[in-house]
């Protein structure tokens, strides 16, 4: 398979969110803003990425038998490594995304395609995939997100796209909001699928 | 038994990696993390008390003693007060003046609900506690008369009190920590204090 | 407050309030994906109880003895995730090893816990400072664990219950499946929002 191949797919065809359905916790918690979701979304590419790399790297030095938890103490590694350069450089994107930066850990994106994919490839192509699930899951973020914030706030990237008379609907910024703005695009992906 | 052993030292090998690789980023993060939370709250202490040198008084409640950055005069106090919210703490940094009436106040964390308590850092809600005394420190669904009180933020009442409550149990405190460091005479600036 | 008034305090505030899966969002992987069939979820959530309390009792002395004294904070997270793969297999071990029964019926969702975030998320939870600066003490942390798997299994087994009703339900093809299910829960969440104002 070729490098550009590895990295579309998990941008539409096999996007983590709305396809393999992986990671559901921080998708739903973290967009509120599109700020929000773009930090979340670039973090866990980032891990995703570093991740694979080490993973395919260490493939054939790994006892089959422990490989889950040397994915665990590589993919804890990088988190933690993100947890701190996020908290000293850009603290105000750090406090608002607080608990979900460490439990990236067990987002199962990452622990899944270092399973399903990394540990079988090599590192050119595991980069491609790290490169396009990580980018899949931030747009699918990102997506939520605008709906969410457009709504809840009348905002987009806290620029004011509503006009200042719309009254917000809070309900989409809130908890019961995120299922159902989630749920809601889910069906409507189907239905485009099954059109076609 | 020495296959366990094998993958024992495989998984510790791994774990001595990635400590001795976390140690060496906190050693770089860490004084820029410290750093960052310090210039932070000196920012905020400046904006709530304009043109002020802060000499900071440690101790059971610690405040800070803003003076005049030309002629020294004293012109009030700054500190930082916390009552758990809805969703957790919040926390408050304010600035009052030598009659302990709020000259500002600016809320510098909360993880309140986005789109109701969250209204608490807007200017919309800390501008009504400008010049307030500590007796008009009541929420108005408390039994407080208007303009005398503190308008709850709509949804978020909990929110409102715990930023006013707390505020209000701050003053006293700093009240007696004023009066009892003023008993043993020291500075000039704080001595006038005692006059009054 | 007593020891009972804060311990009802705590049980209301992680079951109903502050419920794990539906205002904190975490533990949503197992929550949509083992809420299928009312056995299964019965089996998952005794499972999740069993590892969160387990888990911040562990992290809890780790971080208190281990950690803090060291100055090895920062190693929270790796170390903590550890613990939780480390506790998990040896449940898992133990399980297998003294009751097959049970093992029988607990047995496959046990490795999927690992994975699960709500049960990182209360040892973590655990450890930061609440309002008053202070951080809850060794027995009401385990009580926080204990109590939080409590509110997770409600609200699976619950999903559950409405979920195999929901399969006979009519309903457009592409709203079945895990599209129906988040809007289930979203309704549940809104259910759930009535509790906020309950505040001891």
């Amino acid at each position: 398979m070729s490098f550009m191949k590895e990295l579309t797919k998990g941008i539409i065809k096999e996007n983590p969110t709305f396809v393999i359905v992986l990671g559901m916790c921080p998708t739903l918690a973290t967009s509120t803003s599109v700020n929000n979701a773009i930090g979340m979304g670039l973090a866990a590419t980032f891990v995703l990425i570093c991740s694979n790399i080490f993973i395919s790297l260490i493939k054939n030095i790994t006892p089959d038998k422990i490989r889950i938890p040397v994915y665990v103490i590589v993919i804890a590694a990088f988190v933690s490594i993100v947890d701190m350069s996020m908290a000293a450089y850009l603290p105000a994107l750090h406090k608002s995304l607080g608990l979900f930066i460490p439990l990236i850990v067990v987002n199962c994106i990452i622990m899944g395609r270092a399973e399903a994919y990394a540990n079988k490839n090599n590192v050119i192509n595991s980069i491609a995939d790290g490169i396009g699930m990580g980018l899949g899951f931030t747009l699918a973020l990102c997506l939520v997100a605008t709906i969410r914030e457009i709504l809840g706030n009348g905002t987009w990237l806290n620029i004011r796209v509503m006009p200042e008379t719309y009254d917000p609907m809070l309900i989409t910024l809130l908890a019961p909001g995120a299922f159902i703005t989630l749920g809601l695009l889910m069906g409507l992906m189907n239905m485009l699928k099954e059109k076609k | 038994m020495k296959i366990f052993l094998q993958l024992g030292l495989i998984l510790l090998a791994f774990c001595v990696v990635a400590t001795a690789l976390l140690a060496y980023v906190n050693s770089i993060t860490k004084p820029q993390i410290d750093s960052i939370q310090q210039k932070e709250a000196e920012e905020t202490r400046r904006k709530l008390i304009p043109d002020s040198d802060f000499e900071e008084i440690q101790g059971e409640f610690t405040y800070y003693i803003a003076k005049d950055s030309k002629t020294g005069e004293v012109k009030g106090y700054v500190f930082t007060a916390e009552k758990n919210g809805y969703n957790g703490p919040v926390k408050t940094m304010a600035a009052v003046d030598k009659d302990y009436n709020i000259i500002a106040i600016n809320v510098i964390q909360q993880t309140e609900t986005p789109g109701l308590g969250t209204n608490s850092t807007q200017p919309k809600f800390t501008d009504q506690f400008k010049g307030k005394t500590v007796e008009q420190l009541i929420v108005d669904k408390d039994g407080g008369v208007p303009p005398n009180c503190i308008k709850a933020i709509t949804g978020a009442t909990i929110t409102t009190r715990a930023v006013t409550n707390s505020l209000k149990e701050s003053i006293e405190m700093l009240k007696t920590q004023v009066q009892t460091k003023n008993i043993t005479p020291n500075e000039t600036g704080a001595k006038e204090e005692v006059n009054k | 407050m007593g020891f009972l008034g804060q311990l009802f305090t705590m049980a209301i505030s992680a079951i109903l309030i502050q419920n794990f899966v539906l205002s904190r969002f975490l533990g949503l992987c197992p929550y949509l994906g083992v809420s299928k069939k009312m056995d299964s979820a019965f089996g998952m959530g005794m499972a999740v109880i069993f590892v969160m309390t387990m888990a911040s009792a562990f992290c809890y002395l780790i971080y208190q003895y281990i950690l803090v004294p060291f100055e090895l904070e920062y190693l929270q997270t790796l170390a903590f995730i550890l613990t939780i793969a480390a506790l998990v297999q040896f449940v898992e071990m133990f399980i297998k090893k003294n009751s097959p029964a049970l093992y029988k019926s607990l047995g496959v969702y046990l490795p999927l816990i690992t994975t699960n975030c709500a049960v990182l998320g209360v040892a973590i939870l655990n450890i930061t400072p609440l309002a008053d600066g202070t951080r809850y003490n060794f027995i009401w942390a385990v009580l926080n664990g204990f109590l939080s798997g409590v509110g997770f299994t409600f609200v699976l087994l619950a999903m559950a219950g409405i979920r195999e009703r929901l399969e006979m339900a009519e309903m457009p093809k592409s709203m079945r499946g895990m599209p129906s299910g988040l809007i289930l829960a979203g309704t549940m969440a809104l259910a759930f929002y009535g509790f906020m104002g309950m505040k001891f």
